[in-house]
Formats: structure tokens, sequence, C-alpha cells
């Protein structure tokens, strides 16, 4: 399955999102837990101290003084909290009323510096404890009186006791505390995301419609609506060079069309000629009895249509092939003098009886690099369009030579009635000069279109220039050797 | 009757030319738009057939110039440009009619007969003068019941008088319409038809048809 962009986006979005706001939550839990917990632990810490500073020393003995009547925690039945002293020795000196017989765990601390550890409380209920190692409030017998400081007899120096102080509250109230912030934390973490999620959803599908918009239309687009370009004007920046290159593409395709679709048009009109003339000189045969001479004549006639038309296919099919690449080329030395000779025999009775003059200046030993087939039928179009178009009692002039990696030729006419704008189209399809057909019917206007295709795809250029009623085209062919 | 042809397409001017004199009637054929004009312009057609794709001067331009001259020639259009604006175009320039190629033979030759009869406002196929019968699709002619078997040549000549049956009609006429231009023959040729028709279709027993209106030329038929 393709990979969704709709997804994708949504995906990173929302799983970054969802990254962050579990981090952040983490964060945040950790932070007021531990502010939470820093509370509790100094309540139990005030709590303890204050137990702490109801102990006093007289002498040897040490009294706790403390009024649990204050703080009911330590005397309550439902869920109370305890506390116990101990003397240095180990003995228990004072219990609070909810522990009654049983001990708490006694642990140490360093002296002054309360200690915090979880426990379990006695009841089994999960609590937290401190512990504080201090010394009581020495009471000094004689402080209240007013003695005089002489007469008064140094006291035996009195040994301050260390004495263990434990103060265990439950945590459950922490404890709920804490999970509510943690539900609370994830419901805002889920809920967010689980908004964010449609949100996003939502502003995704509407941000990409467009690119459904767009591709409903490209669905929309068939080969006889290739003209009407989708439009660019309400379409998101990032998508206006996709649009952009897909109306060149398409603006290419239609002049491809329209190309394909004039030569259909024109190869149709071009046949309708011939065809006419076949069918016109048979039906005349055919209208009477007549002689066998005048029968044989007929089909005479309808066989040099034939052989027009013959001409054109061709044209047109070697045409078809060159322009669509299904030609194959071989590069081989071919000898232009030969080739030449060839394509002009052909025409060399009836120019002559025409008093057409061809003068040849090529070097029999002229070789250029060239498909032989192409070429000799480059050469055959050029110069049937010379023996044609040259103008009785005329002149055909043919040159060539070598320049370097290239071999250049040359044909010219006399009798060329095209005007230099006329010029620029001998290379059109179907473009004749008089826009008809100057006599036999051969020339269809393919010939020049032929040599233009050929030309290129023998990696050579050719060109025309119209001069003082001269016709002259320039050939340019690489030379042997040259790849 | 006198019809030009214009095309330049040889194998189609050898045949259709052909076909139309085998059918009876004069036909000049010109190659190019120039000539054509140049042919319309010196002599009197009943009915030009103009092909549009032509050298020189193309087809369209040449029948706009026929008819800003005047020319009452009765034009067929030959072409292969088949939608219908190019025929609307060409109808709207002056054509009488318009033929796509390629064409069958036998409507061409019908065509142009119907814009021969229309020269001459003969609306009926079959000619009668009196009690001669003219069939002019099929060539046949009768005197009352009596079919006469006339030459391509007689045929012409008398069609012709038919389908003006009633006027006078001058040696200068005949030879012009009836005849191909640059004809050899002399104008003596047309007394001599004359008198083969008369010979083929007068009978003693019935009125002459043919009549001889001195100074001026022949009539067929409208009485003494």
């Amino acid at each position: 399955m393709t990979p969704s962009l709709k997804w994708r986006l949504l995906g990173w979005t929302i799983g970054g999102m969802a990254l962050l706001l579990a981090v952040f939550a983490v964060v945040v839990y950790t932070a007021i837990e531990r502010a939470l917990r820093n509370g509790f632990d100094d309540n139990l810490a005030v709590t303890a101290w204050a137990i702490a500073a109801s102990a006093k020393q007289e002498e040897a003995t040490v009294e706790v003084e403390f009024d649990e009547g204050e703080m009911s925690e330590f005397r309550r039945a439902d869920r109370p909290a305890y506390f116990e002293l101990w003397h240095e020795d180990g003995r228990a000196l004072r219990r609070s009323s909810s522990l009654g017989e049983r001990d708490l765990e006694r642990r140490e601390s360093a002296p002054g510096t309360p200690a915090f550890y979880p426990l379990a409380l006695p009841d089994k209920r999960p609590g937290r404890a401190v512990a504080l190692r201090f010394r009581p409030k020495v009471e000094d017998e004689q402080e209240g009186e007013d003695k005089p400081p002489a007469e008064s007899t140094p006291a035996p120096p009195v040994v301050p006791q260390n004495l263990t102080l434990v103060v265990a509250r439950d945590t459950a109230g922490l404890d709920r505390d804490l999970a509510m912030l943690r539900w609370l934390l994830a419901g805002a973490a889920g809920g967010t995301i689980l908004l964010a999620l449609l949100v996003a959803a939502a502003t995704v599908r509407q941000g990409l419609r467009p690119l459904d918009a767009l591709a409903a239309r490209i669905a929309a687009i068939r080969e006889d609506n290739l003209a009407a370009a989708l439009p660019e004007d309400r379409m998101p920046a990032e998508m206006v060079p996709v649009v952009r290159r897909l109306n060149e593409l398409l603006a290419r395709l239609e002049a491809a069309f329209q190309r394909e679709r004039a030569l259909t048009a024109d190869v149709a009109h071009e046949l309708r000629t011939p065809l006419a003339g076949m069918r016109s000189t048979v039906e005349v045969a055919l209208s009477r009895a007549r002689a066998a001479g005048d029968y044989q004549q007929a089909l005479r006639d309808c066989l040099a249509i034939v052989g027009q038309t013959q001409a054109m296919a061709d044209n047109l099919l070697a045409l078809a092939r060159l322009e669509g690449g299904q030609t194959v080329l071989c590069a081989q030395e071919v000898r232009v003098a030969e080739l030449v000779e060839a394509a002009w025999r052909p025409h060399a009775a009836a120019a002559r009886a025409r008093g057409i003059a061809l003068e040849s200046r090529l070097p029999a030993d002229l070789e250029a690099t060239a498909d032989r087939d192409t070429l000799a039928r480059v050469l055959s179009n050029l110069l049937a369009n010379a023996a044609e178009y040259t103008d009785d009692g005329g002149r055909i002039e043919i040159g060539g030579w070598s320049a370097g990696d290239r071999v250049e030729l040359r044909i010219a006419n006399t009798g060329c009635r095209l005007t230099p704008e006329e010029a620029a189209h001998v290379f059109d399809r179907f473009w004749r000069g008089d826009a008809a057909r100057a006599g036999t019917g051969v020339h269809c206007g393919l010939g020049l279109t032929l040599v233009q295709r050929g030309v290129a795809a023998l990696g050579g250029t050719v060109a025309v220039k119209v001069d003082g009623g001269v016709f002259a085209v320039a050939l340019i062919l690489p030379a042997p050797g040259v790849p | 009757m006198r019809v030009l042809l214009v095309e330049d397409y040889p194998p189609l001017q050898k045949s259709v030319a052909k076909g139309l004199r085998e059918a009876g009637f004069a036909v000049d054929a010109a190659a190019d738009g120039e000539e054509g004009l140049w042919y319309a312009t010196t002599g009197e057609y009943d009915v030009v057939v103009l092909d549009l794709m032509l050298p020189k001067i193309d087809g369209l331009t040449v029948l706009k110039r026929l008819r800003a001259e005047g020319r009452p020639c009765h034009v067929l259009l030959l072409t292969a440009k088949d939608t219908v604006a190019d025929r609307v175009r060409g109808l709207d320039l002056g054509a009488d009619d318009y033929l796509v190629k390629p064409f069958a033979f036998a409507e061409l030759l019908a065509r142009v007969r119907a814009l021969a009869r229309r020269a001459y406002r003969a609306k009926n196929p079959t000619l009668r003068v009196g009690d001669l019968r003219i069939e002019t699709p099929t060539q046949r002619v009768w005197r009352g019941r009596e079919e006469a078997h006339l030459t391509p040549r007689e045929y012409v000549l008398l069609e012709y008088l038919a389908m003006r049956a009633g006027e006078v009609v001058s040696r200068m006429d005949i030879w012009e319409h009836v005849y191909e231009f640059g004809s050899e023959a002399d104008s003596n040729v047309v007394d001599v038809y004359i008198g083969y028709l008369r010979r083929k279709l007068e009978r003693p027993c019935k009125p002459p048809l043919i009549h001889t209106v001195r100074g001026r030329g022949y009539r067929l038929g409208g009485g003494e």
C-alpha cells in the first residue's frame, strides 16, 4: 500500500506532540510529587521538632511534656499517626497512645538532622516516618530563682542524653493526591492528544483538499480537452510549480495531437486527388464500349496515378518511421558521387528533353559517414525536386567538398519562383509553392520534409536559400571517421 | 453546349474532358487559374467546371472575378474541400453548384447538364418542339413516333436549337456554343450540319421544323 501523506503527516505530528506531552506530564508530575513529598516531610519534621521540643532533661531524667491533646492524630482510632521516643540505650521513653504496646521501628539519624524513610505502619498501612536524634533541653533546677551568684555552689555537670524520636504518618492522603494528579495529567494529555488528532485530521484533510481537487481535474482530462489548462490561481503556493509543469506538458501533448490530427486530415485530403483521378478515368472508360487501345490507355493512366500515390505513401511511411525513431541507421562510409548519380538517373532523360543542364562538380572520391539508404532517399528527393521545379532550359548545379570533420553538399537549380518568406516553409509537411501540384501530382509536399528529418537522423543539417530565382540547398554531413 | 474545365490534375482533367466531350459538350480545358480566367473572359461558356486548388490564381479568386465582371456562366465547383463552411463559402461567392472529389462521373455529367438547362431556362429534361421529342439524358430524338438516329455532332446542334426553340439563333451563337474553341472547321460546317439535321428530321408530310431566317440564322419551331 502506498504510504499516505495524510497519515504520515498526522502520525509524525501527533506522535511528536504525544511524546512531548508525555515528557512534559512526567516532568510536571515529578516536580509536583517532589514538592508534595517535601511538604509532607516538612510537616513530619515540624511535628517531630514540636515533640522534641517538649522533651526536657532534669539532671539524669528526661521527661516528655508532650500533650497529645494538641495533636489529636496521635490519639484517634481512625488512621492515627504514631510516635515513639527512645533513650540512648534503646529503652522506650514515651509512646503515642495510638501505638499502645507496640513499638515503632527505631532508626537513627545524624544528630539534629531528621531522616525520612518509608515504612509500614503497625496497622499495615503504608506510611512515612521521620527519625530524629536530638538532645533534650536541659533544665536547671535553680533556673527559676534568683540566687546570688557568689553563694551558689557549682552543680555537678549534667551529661546530656541523646534521644531518638520517630514520628510516623500514613501516606494515604499523599498517595491519593498523587494518584489524582497522575489521572489528571494523563487525562489532560490524552484528551489533548485526542483533540489534537481530531483537529489535525480535519485540518490535514482540508489542507489536502486542493490535491484531491487537482487529482479530480486531471482525471477529467481527455484527448479532446487537453487545451483546457489547469487553473493556477487558487492553488496553494506549493502546488503551483507542479500545476505549471503539468500545463506545459499538456500544451506539448495538445500540440503533438494537433500535428497528428492535421497530418491525418492532410493525408486524407491528399489521397482524394489521386482517387478522384482514378475514379474519373475508370468511369469514363467504362461509360461506353471502347477500342482495346482506349482501355489500355485508361489503365496506363490509372497505373501512373497508383505510382504517384504509392510514392506518397512510401514518403509518409518513411517520415513516420524517422520521426518515431524506428529506423535503425548504420553509419557507413559512402561515396557521395555514386549516390547522386543513382538518384539523378530516373530524371535524366526527361530533364534532357526539357533542355535542363546538369553540372556536377562532385569529387569522385568524396566520402561521408551516413546510412546509405537514408542518404539515398534524401538525395533522391532533392534531385526529384530540382528536376521538377527547374524551368525549361534551366540549370542544376551540384557541388561538394570536405571541410575538416564535415562534408558539404550544394544542390542549386534555376527557375525558382518562391519568395524568401515562402522558402522558410519548404520543409513543412504537405507544403507546396503555389498551393497546388505544379503539374505532375508527384509532389505532395513531403519530399523536403523527408529530407530534413532524414538529414537530422544522419546527424547533419540542411538549409535552403532562395536568391534571384535560384533555389539552393546546402547539406552538411559528418565526414568519414566522425561518429 | 460549351463547357470550360479548369482543373490542374492531369488525370482528372483528361478523363473529365473526354467524358464531357463524349456526352456532346464542347469542352475547353485550362490547367491553372490564370489560363482559366483568360478562357472564361474571352469565350462564352454555358457551364464552367472549376477546381478550387489551382496554381497561379486559385479557384475562388477566379470565381470572384467572373462574377465581378458579370459573366453569366453557370459555375460548378469541383474540390476536395468538403466541410459545410467550404461549401457555403463557394456558393455564397457565386457558384451555382458544388461537387466534392472523388465523385462519380455520372453525377458530374448530370449536374453539368442541369446547369446547361438552367442556362436556357429549360426546366424539363425532355425538350419538345412540335412533334419533335428530345430526351436530353439519353440523347434520343423522336419525330412523332419515329426515332431519329443522329450523330453526336448533329445531336448537340439540335439540342442547342431546341433549348432556344422559337428564337433566332445566329451562326455565331452556334459557333461559340456548340463547337470547341479553336476548332478548325469554318463557319460552313454549321450550314452543313443543319442540312444533315433536315435530312434526318424533316418529312414531306410534316410541317418543317428548322427554319432559315435570311441574314440572321436559323430557328427551330415557332411557325413561319
